[in-house]
């Protein structure tokens, strides 16, 4: 029984391309180097955020922190990474960044394992107090960000920026260890059945710990590049919590745990800033790419489903049970979540 | 040195003075056991006398309050599953520890202790031959989910023995499994031990217990009451060291005969996955059992009349037909349905026994819409003693009862309800021991005398033999046999399963 990963991978890729297709034929705009440059880098800290976010969701927890921990890490880049800063001063403020996402991450994972606290509650007090701290130490956008680092950040060979070669090579890598590896299996076995997992001697514990610290460290990775978008230290930053799940869920996780895909992620991260940065070119108001973006989240989950409705159908019989050559789907009864 | 068996000097597992308690209940006292390497010996207790908490501590998977446990030599306070096994214990759960949405073959492979797995791309290939070493027919593609039972309980089994332990503990390993595959599962158990493998049998089933057993140790309410050779030990004294007084009747004494023939369910041509066509009546006030090796339909058809899968064909009862699209229709129509998966389909773990109880019927307890909670807890209570339930009290989350307990609690439903007619009973006494056992005998018999029709399906011919009035037995989906009257026997059932066919689990 393999996953049917493939599904959401060839939706998302054949609605990026109809969208873009749709658009280049109409706006000469769009199918510019600058343009596709733009949109690619657009993508950035979504993407980053996002397969964050999966790692979180692969191991059956949430991480909604994830948007205010971008929003301190781009505020503390405008300390840190100042425009008189030297080479070896702008080192050490990156690792402060990354410092930051690697500290909440640990903050986060030990209040879920350790106080055993519920992941939604749990990220929901660390979003809250992160949000008060970064404005605190600006309480509005000021501090621009080291143009050099910006630079660097967004190196591309004509359309196409070194960073984003980078993350699609981390997705198909990071693919290809959770689906066809041993401690990938792990990994999802932990967020399919903890229980079951942890009867089997798996260190259930580290795996979920670890799980939260990455996606952290992820989401500060995610700050650079929204800090080198804004280029000033800004504490109002968009609202990457759900966006990142969206995007997760969208490229193939369950909210249930167990299921994901780097890949999708990443598409489906491409796609939501294809479509906002589409709308524009239209000049169609903001508000509708946040509907339409609403609508194809339901649209591509009901797809998703398909196989399993059309087996329904095809069957005749509608089985409520979840017991007797039931649906391999199914969920499955856990005491500890 | 001497050979490996009960005679043996090495000890392969030993636990000494253990203490437990979860919140007001003493799970275990003081309680010492031991393993000898090449021996099987026997854990029997009634359901909640701390069985499964031992094994919990055994296993790392529970911390004990006192005592420490020694594993292969090494004496530990506690130690993490992980560590337990790394020490050479394995374990088959009696709530399995599978990865219901990975393959059989993902599953095995997890199972495996990390230093001796085969590279993941010869997973496929490795589980398959693994799983005919055993003489197991699983697909090892399937999702463990779509597996029977009892398929899934061997699978338990195998994984528990892929790191070659020293000691290996079976808690209730049978309770899935019909006659043919619990010789299959003892004649493993015996060759392991024969190599030398300590094995800790918890079973229910005493004459299995007693047929497997070098040693067995009695727990009666979390306290050890002796260990005895199981050789010098009859199946009456077993039971009165269990329940600590002698069991004078095991079965409730059947209706009067005298009773008006009077069809209540009648089935007509229904089929439906892996069942039919099937025609059946079953009279007011008959119990009817239903026999037949595991797989061959039994459940589905239970299944299909309570509306939980859908059939086709025709059943009625009382006159009108049933609307077995969906569970509301049988439901609505007198026709209750007790799942044999109570964890997953009866109960809801986390909710109180009260709650458990009366989710059903509280329309009963109302009063202007507003519930009166001193009559819902005093026909808690009521239910409580009258079905023997061990809790501290009837607010405590039914996941912490033990199972038995739990399977009580699931059938007290219909005993609240005024107007069932049918009751289905999927295995109502499944994980359940000999005292509990007659105790839910004797409330399914007081149903009956009611005027209430049950079928109760059952992998147990000593349990159908004793209790039903009659017994149909199914092969293939079909009924291929009546017994009723001076012809009930278990020995009859048992030739009328073989006889018929029997298939093997899941096909």
């Amino acid at each position: 029984m393999r996953f049917r990963g493939w599904i959401p991978l060839v939706l998302l890729g054949a609605l990026i391309v109809a969208v873009g297709a749709y658009t280049a034929v109409r706006q000469d705009a769009f199918l510019t180097e600058y343009n596709i440059n733009n949109l690619l880098l657009a993508t950035m800290p979504l993407a980053l955020v996002s397969i964050g976010q999966t790692n979180a969701l692969l191991v059956g927890g949430f991480d909604v922190s994830v948007a205010a921990l971008i929003t301190m890490c781009v505020v503390t880049a405008s300390f840190t990474l100042k425009p008189d800063e030297t080479t070896f001063g702008l080192f050490l403020g990156s690792l402060a960044i990354l410092g930051v996402g690697f500290a909440t991450g640990v903050f986060n994972a030990t209040l879920i394992r350790v106080l055993k606290l519920p992941s939604i509650i749990a990220t929901l007090g660390t979003l809250s107090i992160l949000e008060g701290a970064a404005l605190l130490l600006r309480d509005h956008p000021e501090g621009p960000i080291n143009s050099d680092v910006i630079d660097k950040l967004n190196t591309s060979i004509r359309f196409m920026p070194v960073a984003f070669i980078g993350v699609v090579v981390l997705v198909v890598v990071a693919d290809i260890w959770l689906y066809r590896s041993r401690t990938g299996m792990a990994v999802r076995a932990v967020g399919l059945d903890e229980t079951s997992a942890r009867r089997l001697g798996m260190s259930t514990g580290r795996i979920v710990f670890i799980a939260f610290v990455v996606c952290s460290v992820m989401a500060s990775i995610a700050g650079f590049y929204s800090a080198a978008q804004l280029q000033i230290g800004s504490p109002i930053i968009g609202d990457y919590a759900l966006t990142s799940i969206a995007a997760a869920v969208l490229g193939g996780a369950s909210l249930a745990g167990g299921r994901g895909s780097f890949v999708g992620t990443l598409l489906a991260a491409l796609f939501l800033t294809e479509i906002s940065n589409v709308l524009p070119l239209f000049d169609q108001p903001t508000e509708y790419a946040q509907m339409t973006i609403g609508a194809l989240i339901l649209l591509a989950l009901v797809l998703y489903q398909l196989p399993e409705l059309i087996a329904r159908w095809r069957s005749g019989r509608q089985s409520v049970g979840r017991l007797q050559g039931g649906d391999p789907e199914a969920p499955v009864a856990s005491t500890t979540r | 040195m001497s050979s490996p068996g009960p005679e043996s000097p090495v000890v392969v597992l030993s636990m000494g003075g253990v203490s437990k308690a979860f919140g007001a209940v003493q799970a275990l006292r003081d309680v010492s056991f031991d393993c000898r390497e090449g021996e099987v010996h026997a854990l029997v207790g009634e359901n909640g006398s701390g069985k499964s908490t031992l094994l919990g501590i055994a296993s790392g998977f529970l911390a004990p309050d006192k005592g420490d446990v020694e594993i292969g030599g090494r004496r530990r306070r506690w130690c993490s599953p992980a560590e337990a096994r790394r020490l050479g214990l394995g374990i088959a759960y009696q709530t399995y520890s599978h990865v219901n949405q990975l393959s059989v073959a993902e599953n095995l492979y997890l199972a495996m202790p990390s230093s001796e797995r085969p590279p993941y791309r010869r997973m496929d290939r490795w589980a398959a031959s693994t799983l005919e070493e055993f003489k197991l027919d699983i697909p090892v593609r399937a999702g463990v989910g779509t597996l029977s039972l009892a398929q899934r309980q061997l699978l338990e089994v195998v994984k528990s023995l892929l790191a070659k332990p020293k000691v290996l503990l079976l808690d209730e390993p049978t309770t899935a499994l019909g006659p043919e595959e619990v010789s299959q599962l003892h004649e493993l158990v015996r060759e392991r031990s024969r190599s030398g493998v300590g094995i800790v049998y918890v079973g229910h089933r005493l004459p299995e217990v007693l047929a497997i057993a070098d040693r067995v140790s009695v727990l009666r309410d979390g306290v050890g009451q002796g260990t005895f050779g199981a050789a010098g030990l009859s199946e009456e004294e077993l039971v009165a060291l269990m329940i600590g007084r002698p069991l004078k009747l095991a079965f409730p004494e059947r209706g009067a005969a005298s009773r008006e023939p009077e069809v209540l369910l009648d089935v007509s041509g229904l089929r439906g996955d892996r069942f039919g066509p099937i025609d059946l009546k079953v009279e007011k006030g008959e119990i009817l059992g239903l026999a037949g090796a595991e797989g061959n339909g039994q459940v589905q058809f239970l299944r299909a009349l309570a509306g939980v899968e859908r059939p086709a064909g025709k059943a009625s009862c009382d006159g009108a037909e049933l609307n077995t699209r969906s569970p509301t229709g049988p439901m609505r129509a007198g026709v209750v349905l007790l799942s044999g998966d109570r964890a997953l389909e009866a109960l809801f773990p986390v909710l109180s026994v009260r709650t458990n109880t009366t989710i059903q019927v509280l329309r009963s307890f109302e009063r202007f819409g507003f519930l009166r909670r001193g009559r819902e807890k005093k026909a808690v209570e009521d239910m409580g003693r009258k079905l023997r339930i061990r809790m501290a009290s009837i607010e405590q989350p039914v996941q912490s009862l033990s199972g038995g307990n739990q399977q009580k609690v699931s059938l007290t439903r219909p005993f609240l309800r005024g107007d069932v007619k049918v009751i289905l009973a999927d295995e109502p006494t499944q994980g359940v021991d000999v005292g509990a056992r007659f105790d839910i005998y004797e409330a399914l018999r007081a149903k009956a005398n009611e005027g209430v029709a049950l079928i109760v399906k059952s992998s147990d011919p000593i349990e159908l033999a004793g209790l039903c009035d009659r017994v149909v037995v199914m092969s293939r989906g079909k009924i291929v046999d009546e017994i009723a009257g001076d012809q009930l026997g278990e020995r009859r059932i048992v030739e009328a399963i073989v006889g018929s066919g029997a298939t093997k689990a899941g096909t």
